[in-house]
């Protein structure tokens, strides 16, 4: 039993922790044949390290935060110089603990961070409650809501012209069966209006649905014989508020005129001058109040 | 590296060590060497600083392995250490890490552990600084004594010490039978205790 005596357990530990090698490692073996105590504990040690493997060994796997990628090949960028010794290292100055002060330092900061961003959060809840409460109580009286306050009938019109105007199919709806034009502004906007403007000198090219203010929108395009000459009449049903608003700010080149009728709101756009599209306006204001536009000529 | 994840722990370490003391070179190929080194041993410093900042979080262990890189690697370039070969690289950036973490937690409060970590985390929790690094160098990171001697900066048998107090620690633990990992042979898994 001179094996027994000289084996104690800082060599069950050295076993467990592949720190023999060779006859040691036998003789250690053979011990725990003789001696399950001795082994029930090697099989413990084993079944911890392993527990402590599983439990971070997933961590080893997943890919790194962005801060940890290329950390150390980051350092020694190709392009850095090597200096040995004797220089300057601005902002990484050397010898001082200067790392985990920043750790702590960070935790702290993100501390406060946490802190403020909750305050933040609870002050803006609390005027955006504040805004909905004041808004409500004062009704939704003519001019409140902020939805054509934002973008009026205007702008969205001259978007729409000028996403389309050069477009190479710029009628969705041709004009030729006009039954059909008719038919489908109908059934897509609830109303049909297609003024004719050849008293202007304008011919009907086609009509699209396009996103409006607040639902779709009726596009008509018409054009003149002077090729560069296009015109639209935009329309779009329109809630039952006119309202001040602020004068919608076109592009030079075009010429805007709005009116309501029949619970629509309609535009005429088009690169004309004032007289010219108030001229125009009039004629087709006149027609579509008068309904003409929708029936057949 | 990728590789020594799947091998037993004591092959992958001894074959860094046969691959060091051969590889000879300029000293400027050998930085290079010694930073490629350190970025493939990131992912197992991740490891090990989770495992040490376990009562503290993962943020903290992330922030602890960056300033530990950024320490080691602008300590090689000003030629203050200068690591012979790949293990001691490794060795010295494992080193460089437990100094950053003695440092950190040592005015950390512990303690704010999920309930969803594993016993095992709790145990280890619990454990103190020095007890847990040896361990978790030995248990988990698969390094030898001397080497986490090293790391340490203790005694071979100051290791050893701790060593066996942290297992008596967590032999309270009711730990289930290893289940047997697909296709990965665990170092020494030939020895089976016959009823």
């Amino acid at each position: 039993m001179s094996a027994r005596s000289s084996i104690d357990e800082a060599d069950l530990h050295a076993l467990v922790d592949n720190e023999l090698s060779g006859d040691e490692r036998r003789r250690v073996e053979d011990h725990l044949l003789e001696h399950p105590e001795s082994a029930a504990l090697v099989e413990l040690w084993r079944r911890q390290n392993a527990a402590l493997r599983a439990a971070f060994e997933p961590v080893a796997r997943e890919t790194p935060p962005l801060s940890l990628r290329n950390a150390a090949l980051r350092n020694a960028a190709p392009g850095a110089p090597h200096i040995e010794s004797g220089a300057i290292h601005w902002g990484r100055p050397s010898g001082s603990n200067r790392a985990p002060r920043r750790l702590s330092e960070a935790r702290a900061s993100r501390r406060a961070r946490g802190f403020f961003a909750t305050l933040a959060a609870l002050i803006a809840g609390a005027a955006i409650a504040g805004a909905a409460v004041f808004l409500f109580t004062r009704g939704l009286g003519p001019g409140t809501p902020a939805a054509p306050a934002l973008q009026g009938y205007v702008e969205r019109a001259e978007i729409a012209f000028q996403t389309y105007v050069a477009d190479p199919k710029i009628a969705e709806f041709d004009a030729a069966p006009r039954e059909e034009l008719l038919g489908a502004l109908q059934t897509r906007l609830g109303l049909a209006r297609v003024p004719d403007l050849s008293a202007a000198g304008f011919r009907l090219l086609g009509a699209r649905v396009t996103p409006g203010v607040r639902g779709p929108a009726a596009l008509v395009f018409y054009e003149k014989s002077a090729p560069n000459e296009r015109i639209a009449l935009y329309y779009e049903r329109a809630d039952a508020l006119g309202g001040a608003r602020l004068a919608p700010r076109l592009s030079r080149e075009l010429t805007a005129v709005e009116w309501r009728a029949a619970g629509y709101a309609f535009v005429l756009i088009g690169p004309l001058g004032a007289e010219a599209i108030q001229q125009a306006a009039e004629s087709a204001a006149a027609e579509i109040l008068t309904g003409a536009g929708a029936i057949a000529p | 590296m990728v590789k020594s994840l799947k091998a037993p722990y004591h092959v992958s370490l001894m074959r860094h060590a046969t691959s060091s003391s051969v590889r000879t070179g300029s000293s400027m190929g050998q930085k290079e060497e010694t930073f490629a080194e350190i970025e493939a041993a990131t992912p197992f410093l991740r490891r090990y600083a989770r495992a040490l900042c376990v009562g503290a979080g993962a943020a903290v262990a992330n922030d602890l392995v960056q300033s530990a890189v950024e320490r080691l690697c602008e300590q090689i370039r000003g030629a203050a250490v200068r690591p012979a070969g790949k293990e001691a690289a490794r060795i010295s950036a494992y080193r460089t890490l437990t100094e950053f973490a003695r440092e950190a937690l040592a005015n950390e409060l512990s303690g704010r552990l999920s309930p969803r970590q594993p016993a095992v985390a709790h145990a280890l929790a619990e454990l103190p600084f020095e007890e847990r690094c040896c361990i978790l160098l030995v248990a988990l990171e698969g390094f030898g004594y001397e080497a986490a001697a090293e790391i340490a900066g203790v005694r071979r048998d100051v290791v050893l010490a701790r060593i066996t107090r942290a297992r008596a620690a967590f032999s309270a633990l009711d730990l289930k039978p290893e289940a047997p990992q697909d296709g990965v042979r665990r170092a020494g898994g030939h020895l089976r205790v016959v009823k």
